[in-house]
């Protein structure tokens, strides 16, 4: 039978002073302490209610509602330490993005469908900062366009989510900048079922 | 630093792999580069200021040297320059005098600094000399520090907090030395601010400034070679402090009445034998990094004792070196101090050949909640997913007076602090570690985690002291020749903790982590036509409407209708994403669509999948635990190891960890195709694929 021993009085806190922390991070910190609950950290469920509470406010942008699993996965191309929760620093990164990626999503739907169409796609993404080849944006809409090749917000939030950590990843595993990597199985197996 | 989830631990990985965070390639905290911010600044004319650690009151603390407290008026921030006519770094060598403690309560870290002043060579790995206030000075200086695991180079300004133009923290007597006072605040913006560093242990200060490990050893009830332990210690350059406890804060620095200082943070330099009175007296040598006030017992400098032994001894031993130095007898010792740390140094740092040095084995392993955080021996249906280490100790040590024959070893297990900027203080987990021995039908076994038998079966063999919340459990053992498994822990299960475990023995050992290659043993799965039973085209001829061809979007609608009235299995329904990754692992001809003879395989797999589902779930909850979940994958005939058991459970499982069907399903098959890509592009089966960008994308965004 093991028995702990009780602990030794509290060391040094290590508790930073931000000191360089400007008057807009201090809000969205509060902004994430108020979501991320008292462990710190966005759970997939947490991040599922904020998103879709926001798109309940904005009528011009069709969806079907943020599911689950969708969730789960931006969670995951997010999170460095494999805790399948998102520090303030991931979050921030993540939420940046959404918010820019909304922009673009009302300003290219130039037909006020509210969803982006196969023919509205690249320009879109392209000003959403991934300049493709049309036969990668043909595999984007494929995938994840539905059957009359339509892309609604919370499939366009999904798939620039994970296409921006994929292109990120590259750029972290290509260290001398030559334009390929080289992963072995578990690497490979990590980077594709953490995502 | 731009997060880039996984792909980041990776490339960590692989930059540890090239030996980054080795003391020769220390690790830049936050990538802040010494020579290369150094000459700007020369090129510029302009000194440098560090925007990281800013000269204002954030820097100097949170609470009592907060910026409103009365206890920060006046302080202003000067550069040496600023102070004295001619400010120097270091003037031929460390020396104690250079260390004198300021306003602020770190006297333990003034014993680590006065450790460095001890050994020339451990102080030059901190305390770089590539740098002074006459050539190239532009303001900056650089040190080293060691931090859970790695050598981390950390830069500062010399912008120094001062009061009435006097230096406010550690400062040098004569005043015109400032290697100690920059070291502080190296130090100081390493954990913070300066007030960070009000309160530790001699045991980190020495830790963070060598990288050795350090044992602790209360003398209430000493080990009974502790003298031998220190003999040896000494002998191999170690750095050995000891202290008296204080009952009260008002006892601090109290001196007795035989003059030891209470509260204070003495080295011990000596540990000698000496024949008196017809048998052999233990001798231990003590200093007092103050120079001053001695012990006044047994065997002090001007004692009787030492006229009634051999000229020849008393020779040896009373060669003082520096005042502050006395002898004292080893049971003196033993009643009045109350504790000896010794801090073990690692090879890397001992130049001499002379000192029999001490072989490291280091690992880095992590904690995760449902995969490998089981927690300790109390919880058996958990405790052997913890990480696991074998360790081989082939010879004894090879002093045979010592009475306790066999291999002797230090293990030292250390929680790394995963929020390092975590604002509500050190979440510090209580951890320690059980050691077994392996039984000899597993010896040479391949390296295979062994399962939850095993230790049902198994008492330890030895284990930590204690479960404790302290950032480092070190215990010291010594067992005969064998294999040995070092299980790792927390008290509890299912906390999150990353650690780093260290193995420091006498002789060379083998030292690995016991973890599953991966593999994927799953067949093609080949049927034709005339096997599917007739009932089974009709089922699909109606499902799959006038294209005779299963989209994601209809095998959703198919699944979800089917599993909707198992009621074996609880699930909220198959997501489109699972269904998209069914329809690309076994889409053949690329039309995104599932075709007949695709379907049946994939139907047939839900089945094998949902059998090993049922059969798992044994609790009849309708879902499969995290843990059972390992032993599922295996039956499904994957291999993974830690790291991929902690993604698994990480992405699919519940806040409650358990695995629900469709995550269960959604897992094996992506995992399924995830290996069979990878199969399939490691044409010349070299075990590693290389991708450029376009392919990289085309594969990823499944």
């Amino acid at each position: 039978q093991f028995v702990p021993s009780d602990p030794p009085p509290p060391r040094r806190p290590l508790a930073y002073a931000d000191p360089n922390e400007t008057e807009e991070e201090k809000q969205f910190r509060r902004v994430f302490q108020q979501l991320a609950g008292d462990d710190m950290e966005v759970s997939p469920n947490e991040l599922m209610n904020i998103l879709n509470k926001i798109i309940a406010k904005h009528s011009d942008l069709k969806t079907d509602g943020f599911s689950l699993e969708s969730c789960r996965s931006m969670v995951a191309v997010m999170d460095s330490d494999s805790t399948g929760k998102l520090g303030f620093h991931e979050f921030k990164h993540l939420w940046n993005n959404i918010k820019k990626w909304q922009g673009i999503y009302k300003s290219y739907d130039a037909d006020r469908s509210g969803v982006i169409g196969a023919d509205e796609l690249p320009a879109a993404f392209t000003a959403a900062g991934f300049p493709l080849n049309t036969q990668l944006f043909d595999m984007i809409i494929r995938r994840y366009s539905d059957e009359n090749g339509n892309m609604d917000f919370d499939n366009y939030i999904g798939c620039l989510v994970r296409l921006d950590a994929m292109c990120r990843a590259f750029k972290t595993l290509d260290k001398d900048n030559n334009g390929t990597i080289k992963v072995n199985v578990q690497e490979w197996l990590q980077l594709t079922m953490y995502s | 630093m731009l997060s880039s989830g996984i792909a980041a631990k990776l490339q960590h990985n692989r930059d540890r792999a090239q030996g980054i965070g080795s003391h020769e390639k220390a690790v830049k905290f936050l990538e802040q580069d010494f020579k290369a911010l150094r000459q700007e600044c020369l090129k510029s004319g302009k000194l440098f200021e560090d925007d990281a650690f800013p000269a204002d009151p954030a820097s100097l603390g949170y609470k009592e040297l907060g910026p409103k407290s009365a206890k920060v008026r006046g302080i202003t921030w000067k550069r040496p320059k600023e102070l004295c006519p001619s400010p120097q770094f270091i003037v031929g060598g460390a020396i104690r005098t250079d260390i004198c403690q300021g306003e602020l309560g770190d006297c333990w870290l003034l014993a680590a600094i006065a450790s460095l002043t001890l050994n020339e060579q451990v102080l030059a790995r901190v305390v770089p000399h590539d740098q002074s206030f006459q050539e190239n000075y532009a303001g900056i200086f650089h040190f080293q520090f060691w931090q859970f695991g790695e050598w981390v180079d950390m830069v500062i300004d010399d912008r120094l907090p001062t009061r009435y133009g006097e230096l406010l923290f550690v400062h040098s007597v004569e005043g015109s030395e400032f290697w100690s006072a920059l070291l502080e605040k190296a130090y100081a913006k390493l954990n913070g601010s300066y007030e960070a560093l009000s309160g530790g242990s001699t045991t980190e200060g020495f830790e963070d400034f060598t990288g050795g490990v350090t044992e602790m050893h209360e003398l209430m009830k000493p080990n009974p070679n502790l003298f031998k332990i220190i003999q040896k210690a000494l002998r191999r350059g170690s750095l050995l402090g000891c202290s008296i406890d204080i009952t009260s804060s008002a006892d601090s620095e109290a001196i007795t009445t035989q003059k030891l200082v209470k509260g204070h943070a003495y080295s011990v330099t000596g540990a000698e034998e000496v024949s008196y009175q017809r048998a052999t007296a233990k001798l231990i040598r003590i200093r007092n990094p103050w120079g001053q006030v001695e012990w006044t017992g047994d065997w002090n400098d001007s004692s009787a004792q030492w006229s009634q032994i051999s000229d020849e001894d008393r020779v040896r031993l009373t060669n003082r070196s520096e005042d502050g130095e006395f002898w004292m007898s080893f049971s003196d010792f033993l009643q009045h101090f109350s504790r000896v740390e010794i801090c073990n140094l690692t090879p890397d740092a001992l130049s001499e050949e002379d000192t029999k040095k001490w072989s490291l084995s280091k690992f880095d392993g992590t904690w995760r909640r449902g995969s490998t955080a089981g927690g300790c021996r109390n919880y058996p249906n958990t405790f052997w997913t913890n990480p696991q280490f074998k360790i081989k100790l082939e010879e004894e040590d090879d002093d045979p007076d010592d009475e306790e024959v066999g291999c002797s070893f230090v293990v030292g297990l250390m929680q790394k602090n995963r929020r390092r900027l975590r604002r509500m203080g050190e979440d510090t987990l209580t951890i320690g570690f059980a050691i077994y021995e392996v039984p000899l039908e597993f010896v040479g076994q391949r390296k295979v985690p062994l399962n939850r038998n095993f230790f049902m079966q198994h008492e330890s063999k030895a284990r930590s002291e204690t479960f404790i919340n302290l950032r480092e459990v070190c215990s010291r053992f010594c067992l005969p020749p064998g294999e040995y498994l070092i299980v790792p822990s927390t008290f509890e299960p299912h906390l999150n903790g990353d650690f780093c475990l260290r193995i420091f023995s006498e002789k060379q050992t083998e030292f690995q982590e016991m973890d599953n290659p991966v593999e994927s043993n799953v067949g093609e799965m080949e049927i034709t036509e005339e096997k599917i039973d007739s009932t089974f085209k009709n089922l699909f001829g109606k499902l799959a409407g006038s294209d005779c061809e299963i989209s994601a979007f209809e095998l959703r609608r198919i699944l979800n209708r089917v599993v909707s009235n198992r009621k074996e299995v609880r699930t909220d329904g198959f997501s489109l994403e699972t269904c998209r990754n069914m329809v690309n692992l076994l889409d053949k001809d690329g039309s995104g669509k599932l075709g007949f003879l695709e379907f049946k395989i994939l139907w047939s797999k839900i089945e094998k999948y949902m059998a090993i589902y049922c059969q798992k779930d044994t609790d009849h909850s309708g879902t499969t635990s995290s843990t059972e979940m390992r032993l599922a994958v295996e039956e499904a005939g994957f291999l993974l190891n830690n790291p991929l058991h902690q993604i698994v459970v990480a992405r699919y499982s519940e806040a409650d960890l358990t695995i629900d069907f469709d995550n269960f399903v959604g897992c094996l098959i992506r995992l399924e195709a995830m290996f069979k890509i990878f199969k399939s592009l490691d044409t010349d089966n070299s075990g590693m694929v290389s991708f450029n960008f376009a392919e990289w994308l085309t594969f990823t965004l499944l």
